[in-house]
């Protein structure tokens, strides 16, 4: 009997050495120490061994069930150790499920930051509709009666009122200044807002030219402001938008709606400065006019120009989306060619 | 506009330090833009004179020479030529090693090396004139001639670039920052500014030195609206003969041909002091008399190449007695031009009015240099520095010329502006006390005539900044800013406002609603033109008869603006599925309606404006995209934050399909749809073997929310217990009948699938749904459990004719 126990017990011993899962290793518990194990089986014919013979075999049987019991939870231990989340193999080179895959339009991820830019520092957001006027586009903004932009040649007119005058002769805004006389009759002055938007002009398109294309336009209306407050502005954007401080330059140029008039320059990030073929040898690239609001547009919007000036800057936001990413023709921004868009989420 | 630096240096001594680098700097930061700067001599390096002390035959050619040339070299050259005109003695150009030249036969440069010609050894080349740029300077009789300098002042080894006055700088000004300074359309307007810049002085022109008692030339003006002033020169013994060499050059680097010395010296004068002038020929002046009138009905001008022009009585002409000789301050007729045999001419020194000039050239769709000067504004007073410089010209280009007889009409001279601008105002606007020294200074060199009295400058502008473009203090102020340099003054950050804080709940709206649609919904944001290709807007079977349109399209078939995004979502569509199957795209802009509304004041009325949300979903499964759009549509309230919108099928959009749409509702109000996009409508887009579900709705009537709407619940104290239930209804039940009996009943429910199959009785379907109930108090008992489960049937059953479904 007692070499049936130890038979039992190398038996048992080995079984459980070869489990490899929680499963075998239950299996392998139920057949050992279980009810119908052979164990059990031992110590229920106990009754009909020799007295002496029962004691010694039943103290053995015990310390064997006991033994098989520690092995067991030292094998549990060892597997739960070393068990995986995954019974196959895996292939950890394939790639991770896609996230959800739209983008924004680039443009309008250039107007999101400009538009935090602005509003941390206390601009409103303006827009002015699509469709403006004779008045609002050019009369409004001192531009002299036979100025070429108001030709059919450079804007685009309404049919039906493209031979009368002033308020009644409609276009497709072809810049936004416009709109700063909208806001400045509805809100008054003191005033600071931007006002992002398409605008549109009667040209031939190529790489470098659309007929739809962004602008980005801030002004600030005040008493007492004096010009050199524009370059600080846009000193300040301009390091928002490209991450880092970016050498600007402010120097003369010419709006009808401005007097003085300004352009300012942005230090070429190509180069650096250096002169390269992306700024044209000069290390300089025009990225904003801007300049002190002309007082004839400051009296449209029915503000005293002896009280109140202010300045404006305009941002080409189709040439600064370009800079950004180094895209080398500006259709694409209207191409709705997803070929291109899913290059910017 | 090209500007040569030699010739402004003949007005205005610049400091001898200053570099052209620093020259275009200093101009582009305080006057125009320079955009180039060019040094004419790079392309005679290597190219000088040199002198032919040998001619020799050559021993293997007939037509070869082999000459012995001294070039400024520690010895002289053996260079093989075969030019016809050698000789010992002679002058000649010459290329050495390294030096460019236009090769006979080839298209581009050619570069010399040493070499050996026939067996002989050639240092270089002895150039004929169009081999090196000369070509104009000394006409070629013959093609084997080579350039004889003979008779040229000039010095063995000197570069050819120097006896020509090629070695020059040229700075090519971007005309767009030009157009408000018609002061600055010449050389002298230049030499102005660069006087002001480096505080230099600016030195006269030359007076005008007509002879005493001269006859008048007989003008008249009929139109003096339109011609302010109109002076004439008759000159006689005049020939047609090339201009001076320096004359030439001048020309050349200011971006004009040289045609003859007549033709150029107008052209010198405009480009020297921006005033154009024109040269009839006087044999051609009918009754030696000029007549500035408006053109007659119907009449004509014939033109050089004999065609005719036809001119309305709007056009300005300049006339003889009989007929129309030039279309004033434009363009000059067959009458006008100066042939070989001319012998004498009239030079028109005249101004006319910037609108005339700009409405007849815009007419004939013609520009010239003379029409860009006077449409800027001339004054009449640079007349005089014309007429100066055309007798100061004449008499040394043609030193036997005579001037014979002059007019001048001065009918309304240009007055120059007068403004006054107080010290306070410069302080306030330009941030910085400049001394008032310095402003007078300023001023005074840009041609202003200022006295300054109680701190208020008394300013005088110049006729020629007096014809629009300086009129008020603050483009006095312009001026001192721009000399005095925008990078001189302090920079002054802007004041900051505690007052008021931003706050534009649409405005956010619109950034949650693209950014909700890209980054949750997978959708990419696209921009397409407001202009619409009629074939998309016919697809969508779109009524047009409300549309705007525009009066030069840039295409005949997108003359209409969109009144709705979806033809362009079509248009978008076609364009992709060549490069994808399935995609989401969407667009946020404004659309255009016939109607009547005022942005800003009473007296403009525009087209009604509606912005619009478009989007689509492009795929193979209708109704899981149909379902995907609805969606997106259901939740886009609750994560955008804005009123919520309802969905019901009321009236079909003129693109949809006739089952599969939806109409979305805003407090019971139309503001737009989804569905499925018509077959039909698809077939006429060009789209095939896909499907595209749509939305679209006005953005103008979605109202965000003006805070956040979230509640706070406490946590169920005890678990709800969630049951799975499967109901066999008849067709015609809607999802909407069953959660309408069942959801005052249960805590929450949920929507799984519907399903039709084998095991369905036709005209039936099943619905499979979960639920959860529990008690607010207390854990639910399986009594309490089983009582409510048989309530919900109960409801379900009354309410739908549902059974539960046997499985």
């Amino acid at each position: 009997m007692l070499e049936r126990l130890e038979s039992i017990k190398e038996l048992g011993l080995k079984k459980i050495k070869e489990t490899e899962t929680l499963d075998q290793l239950q299996e392998v518990r139920r057949e050992l120490t279980g009810k119908k194990g052979e164990l059990t089986a031992v110590l229920k014919s106990l009754g009909s061994l020799e007295p002496e013979m029962r004691k010694t075999v039943g103290m053995r049987a015990n310390e064997i069930k006991n033994h098989f019991a520690e092995k067991i939870q030292e094998r549990e231990d060892e597997i739960v150790e070393n068990q995986s989340a995954l019974d196959e193999e895996i292939d950890l080179t394939l790639p991770g499920n896609a996230v959800s895959q739209g983008a924004l339009h680039p443009i309008t991820q250039m107007q999101y930051d400009l538009n935090d830019a602005f509003l941390s520092l206390g601009f409103e957001i303006f827009s002015e509709d699509d469709i403006s006027s004779e008045l609002f586009a050019f009369d409004n903004l001192n531009f002299p009666p036979d100025h070429p932009a108001r030709q059919s040649m450079d804007t685009y007119w309404i049919e039906g009122t493209e031979d009368k005058q002033g308020a009644e002769r409609l276009c497709l805004r072809p810049h936004l200044t416009g709109g700063s006389v909208r806001y400045l009759r509805e809100h008054g002055a003191p005033a600071r807002f931007v006002y992002p938007g398409r605008v549109y002009r009667n040209e031939n398109t190529d790489a470098r030219h659309e007929r739809a294309f962004y602008q980005y336009e801030a002004l600030i209306v005040d008493k007492d402001l004096s010009f050199s407050s524009g370059k600080v502005m846009i000193q300040a954007l301009l390091e928002k938008v490209f991450g880092r401080k970016v050498n600007v330059r402010m120097r003369e140029g010419f709006f009808p709606f401005t007097e003085p008039g300004y352009e300012i320059d942005m230090e070429c990030q190509v180069c650096h400065g250096k002169g390269c073929r992306v700024c044209n040898q000069n290390g300089w690239i025009e990225v904003a006019p801007g300049g002190v609001i002309n007082p004839n547009v400051v009296r449209a919007a029915g503000l005293d120009p002896d009280v109140y000036t202010g300045f404006y800057t305009n941002i080409g936001l189709d040439r600064f989306v370009m800079m950004r990413y180094g895209i080398d023709d500006v259709r694409f921004f209207h191409s709705t060619d997803l070929r291109f868009f899913e290059q910017f989420k | 506009m090209k500007v040569s630096l030699n010739w402004v240096k003949k007005y205005v001594d610049l400091p001898e330090d200053l570099t052209p680098k620093q020259i275009s700097f200093d101009l582009t930061m305080r006057t125009v833009e320079v955009e180039d700067v060019i040094d004419t001599s790079e392309k005679f390096h290597d190219i000088v004179v040199g002198k032919i002390l040998e001619v020799k035959e050559h021993p293997n050619a007939d037509q070869l020479r082999v000459c012995i040339v001294e070039c400024g070299e520690d010895e002289p050259k053996q260079i093989v030529c075969g030019g016809s005109n050698l000789y010992e003695g002679e002058m000649v150009v010459v290329s050495k090693p390294g030096a460019e030249v236009f090769w006979h036969g080839e298209d581009s440069l050619v570069k010399i090396k040493e070499s050996k010609l026939r067996g002989v050894p050639s240092y270089g080349m002895i150039c004929g004139a169009t081999e090196v740029y000369l070509e104009s300077y000394f006409p070629l009789e013959d093609e084997h001639m080579i350039v004889d300098l003979s008779d040229v002042d000039c010095e063995v080894g000197q570069n050819v670039s120097e006896i020509i006055g090629m070695n020059d700088v040229v700075f090519d000004i971007d005309n767009k920052s030009l157009t408000n300074r018609p002061d600055l359309w010449g050389h002298y307007g230049i030499a102005r500014e660069l006087a002001a810049i480096y505080k230099c002085p600016l030195k006269p022109l030359p007076e005008a030195e007509l002879p005493k008692d001269l006859p008048e030339y007989r003008i008249d003006v009929e139109s003096p609206e339109k011609c302010p002033r109109y002076a004439a020169l008759e000159i006689e013994n005049v020939c047609e003969k090339p201009a001076p060499i320096w004359m030439q050059t001048a020309l050349l680097n200011a971006g004009m041909r040289p045609i003859n010395a007549i033709v150029d010296i107008t052209n010198y004068i405009m480009l020297s002091v921006g005033q154009p002038t024109h040269g009839f020929d006087r044999t051609h002046v009918d009754g030696s008399h000029i007549i500035v009138r408006n053109a007659k009905k119907d009449e004509k001008l014939t033109l050089l190449d004999h065609a005719l022009l036809d001119l309305t009585e709007e056009d300005l002409v300049i006339c003889d007695e009989h007929d129309p000789m030039a279309l004033a301050g434009i363009r000059g007729g067959i009458k006008d031009s100066i042939l070989p045999e001319t012998t004498g001419v009239v030079i028109e020194v005249a101004t006319f009015t910037a609108g005339t000039i700009r409405q007849t050239g815009k007419r004939f769709d013609e520009k010239t240099d003379a029409s860009i000067r006077y449409e800027k504004g001339l004054d009449t007073q640079r007349v005089d520095q014309g007429i100066a410089m055309a007798a100061k010209l004449f008499r040394e280009i043609f030193p036997e010329s005579k001037i014979v007889a002059f007019g001048d009409v001065d009918p309304t001279p240009t007055t120059r502006n007068e403004i006054d601008v107080t010290q306070e105002f410069l302080d306030v606007r330009l941030g910085k006390a400049l001394p008032s020294e310095e402003i007078l200074d300023i001023l005074t060199r840009l041609g202003y005539d200022v006295t300054l009295t109680d701190g208020t400058y008394h300013c005088v502008v110049p006729t020629y900044r007096s014809t629009g473009d300086v009129s008020v203090k603050d483009d006095v102020l312009g001026d001192i800013a721009r000399v005095y340099c925008y990078e001189n003054f302090e920079m002054k950050p802007l004041p900051v406002n505690f007052e008021h804080a931003v706050r534009q709940p649409k405005e956010q709206l619109d950034r949650k609603i693209r950014e909700y649609l890209a980054f949750r919904c997978g959708f990419n944001e696209i921009f397409t033109y407001p202009w619409i290709d009629e074939k998309y807007i016919q697809a969508a079977k779109i009524d047009t008869s409300e549309a705007i349109r525009l009066a030069t399209p840039p295409a005949p078939e997108l003359a209409i603006l969109r009144q709705s995004l979806i033809p362009g979502m079509l248009e978008a569509a076609v364009k992709n599925l060549r490069y994808y199957d399935e995609f989401r795209v969407f667009e946020m802009a404004q659309t255009f309606h016939k109607g009547e509304y005022h942005e800003s004041c009473e007296e403009e009325i525009l087209p009604v404006h509606k912005k619009l949300l478009s989007g689509i979903i492009v795929g193979r499964d209708a109704k899981k995209d149909f379902f995907d759009v609805k969606g997106v549509l259901e939740s886009m309230s609750r994560f955008c934050h804005m009123e919520d919108l309802t969905f019901k099928q009321k009236e079909k959009p003129s693109w949809a399909d006739d089952k599969v749409y939806l109409n979305v509702f805003h407090k019971g109000k139309n503001i737009g749809s989804l569905g499925q996009v018509s077959v039909q409508a698809m077939n006429a887009a060009g789209i095939s073997r896909t499907q595209v579900a749509f939305f679209e709705l006005n953005f103008d009537e979605m109202i965000p929310l003006n805070s956040r709407t979230n509640e706070f619940h406490h946590l169920p104290q005890y678990p709800l217990v969630e049951q799975d239930l499967s109901i066999l209804v008849d067709e015609s039940v809607k999802w909407h009948d069953v959660s309408e009996a069942i959801r005052h009943m249960v805590k929450k429910y949920e929507f799984i699938e519907e399903y039709r199959g084998k095991q369905i009785p036709e005209g039936k379907k099943s619905l499979v749904f979960r639920v959860w109930i529990g008690n607010d108090d207390s854990t639910m008992t399986s009594k309490q459990i089983d009582k409510k489960m048989a309530a919900v049937m109960k409801s379900l059953q009354k309410k739908c004719g549902a059974a539960l479904r046997e499985e």
